[in-house]
């Protein structure tokens, strides 16, 4: 028997093998993020009688709602942050571990990346640890410099509280991106370096003639990723941290979704929130996208 | 040839910017444990860096694992991780291997819809999916994070499985196909098997992402009993208000992070391999 002769049989495995995972992916993934649309246009608190139609009202409500502003100000600042942060030191990490031979380059490499494999909450509240008031890390470091005890409450500032999430979001980020950047390395074939060697090229000039623009597809795609899962996952670091405080200072769309739906009951309008996030990370992939190609054909 | 750095100037700096960022890693894990052994005494009365004092407190553990349920939640993350990566590897691996190999009208299609759905951001799926596991009864229970954690790892399974079917020799299945081997023998008696390094690799990944889970878990559970670990620590943090026990709040995070500690050290090559692979668009 060859395979494929009998075309009965043939289809038979071909459905069992897709229809399950089709149906399951459809129930869990398709059907949730249709529904989040049809909600968005309903003013819910959750119960069944309670749903009213109201078109595109949660949106225009949006409009003059100052934490949906606060929050896409914080998510971008974290998206800006995070991508100069990130790319920068994962960038320096990976050329230092690949091209610079340094001995132990192995090591550093495998304890770089621990922090991706811990837990968003669990780096929270480690981070909280540091910057607690009384007995934190942070305070208690500064005390040694100063007569008088440091209480410095960091996570109660009236504003700019959203910048100290930026050092955990980053810690927590590189190694991901390091590894990413060290594969491409790799990738690229020494002989390049060797040829460039003999022309006397030094490390910086290797490093910005062939380097960077065989990696620079990577860190493309890298980008993209941090701006998308920023967008998208933030907010537990957030709620973990701050809990949006003090005084929604520190809200992002995601934690606000959550906050409106989960503790306040408004589902629609939570909806509407994550469909903000859907349309706004769809709009800044493409001017990304945009802003980067012109990027590449200025390098080459 | 040139290698490595000539300055040595230059090279020192960057020596010490890769150790101190090494530190800044260590650092936290080796005083988590330090502090896991103290009690609230020793946090207000002395430095945070200071080492605890004797006997050490490792009744801490004991004591977030029966007083703070650790047990329990390190029992439900155990079940809803291993159930929910199975489940997402048998639905993938499947639809994977029928794509890799036995292209039909709209395959490509449906390959498409599914790496697509990989863009879409999942806080926009939270609200709807608490309400359809609510109408099925299924919150509350860890077969239904099992089923809600496998499906979102159908579509990047999917993705890294059908380049590694597609790169597997077809002589193995047409012999097995020569010897009266079914469709189905031939999945799961060859390819399978032969496919260990690809389902490693997704499988890894997924358990680490599932066992440091949160917002899902969160949103889907709220009675104590079938908290995972990381809900469990965060709803630990938030009665910290109220009662501070510090050293078990450490002891706690600890127990959360060794098993995916002694995992990475384990599948290092397997982790780094499910990204660049995941990553390649």
């Amino acid at each position: 028997m060859k395979l494929g002769t009998n075309a009965w049989q043939r289809n038979l495995f071909i459905a069992t093998f897709i229809i399950p995972t089709f149906l399951f992916f459809c129930v869990f993934t398709v059907y949730p993020v249709l529904q989040a649309m049809y909600y968005s246009l309903y003013d819910w608190s959750g119960s069944s009688d309670n749903k009213t139609f109201i078109g595109l009202d949660n949106f225009k409500e949006m409009l003059h709602d100052p934490i949906i502003w606060i929050g896409m100000g914080n998510d971008y600042f974290l998206v800006a942050g995070k991508i100069i942060g990130i790319m920068i030191l994962a960038t320096f990490f990976a050329v230092a571990l690949t091209r610079f031979k340094f001995r132990l380059a192995n090591f550093f490499r495998s304890i770089f990346f621990i922090p991706n494999v811990i837990s968003v909450v669990v780096i929270g509240v480690l981070w909280n640890f540091i910057y607690n008031p009384q007995i934190g890390f942070l305070n208690s470091f500064l005390s040694l410099f100063t007569k008088d005890k440091v209480d410095i409450t960091w996570l109660g500032f009236t504003s700019h509280t959203i910048w100290m999430l930026l050092p955990p979001a980053i810690w927590a980020g590189i190694g991901f991106y390091m590894i990413l950047l060290i594969a491409a390395i790799q990738g690229i074939p020494e002989s390049y370096y060797e040829a460039s060697s003999l022309e006397g090229a030094g490390q910086w000039h290797q490093f910005r003639h062939i380097t960077l623009p065989l990696i620079w597809e990577q860190m493309k795609v890298s980008i993209l990723n941090i701006m998308m899962t920023t967008l998208n996952g933030s907010f537990v670091i957030v709620m973990i941290m701050t809990n949006g405080g003090p005084d929604n200072t520190t809200q992002v769309m995601g934690s606000y979704l959550y906050q409106m739906a989960f503790t306040q009951y408004h589902f629609g309008y939570g909806a509407a929130i994550g469909v903000l996030i859907l349309v706004l990370s769809m709009i800044t992939t493409v001017i990304l996208q945009r802003l980067m190609r012109q990027e590449t054909i200025e390098i080459s | 040839m040139k290698s490595g750095l000539s300055n040595p100037m230059v090279k020192i700096v960057f020596y010490a910017i890769l150790i101190l960022w090494g530190i800044s890693v260590i650092y936290p894990l080796l005083w988590t444990l330090l502090d896991s052994l103290k009690n609230n005494d020793q946090f207000f009365r002395k430095m945070p860096w200071s080492l605890p004092d004797f006997p050490l407190l490792w009744s801490n553990f004991s004591y977030v694992w029966r007083e703070f349920s650790f047990g329990d939640y390190f029992l439900n993350s155990v079940v809803v991780t291993i159930g929910s990566t199975l489940l997402g590897l048998l639905l993938s691996a499947t639809t994977a291997y029928v794509l890799a190999r036995y292209p039909f009208r709209g395959s490509t299609a449906l390959f498409l819809l599914y790496i697509a759905s990989m863009m879409i951001p999942f806080s926009l799926a939270l609200i709807p999916l608490f309400f359809l596991m609510n109408s099925m009864h299924l919150t509350n229970s860890s077969l239904g994070l099992i089923l809600v954690y496998a499906s979102t790892l159908i579509a990047f399974g999917i993705f890294v499985l059908v380049g590694f079917f597609k790169s597997l020799p077809k002589e193995l299945e047409e012999a097995a196909a020569m010897d009266g081997a079914s469709y189905f023998g031939i999945f799961f008696r060859v390819m399978l098997p032969l496919s260990q390094p690809g389902l490693i690799t997704v499988g890894i990944v997924n358990v680490l992402n599932i066992w440091n889970e949160y917002i899902i878990g969160t949103i889907l559970v709220n009675d104590p009993k079938h908290y995972t670990l990381p809900v469990g620590i965060a709803m630990m943090q938030a009665q910290m208000q109220y009662r501070t026990e510090w050293g078990p709040l450490f002891a706690g995070l600890l127990i959360t992070i060794v098993p995916v500690l002694i995992m990475y050290m384990f599948f290092q090559r397997q982790i780094a391999s499910g990204i660049t692979a995941g990553a390649i668009k």
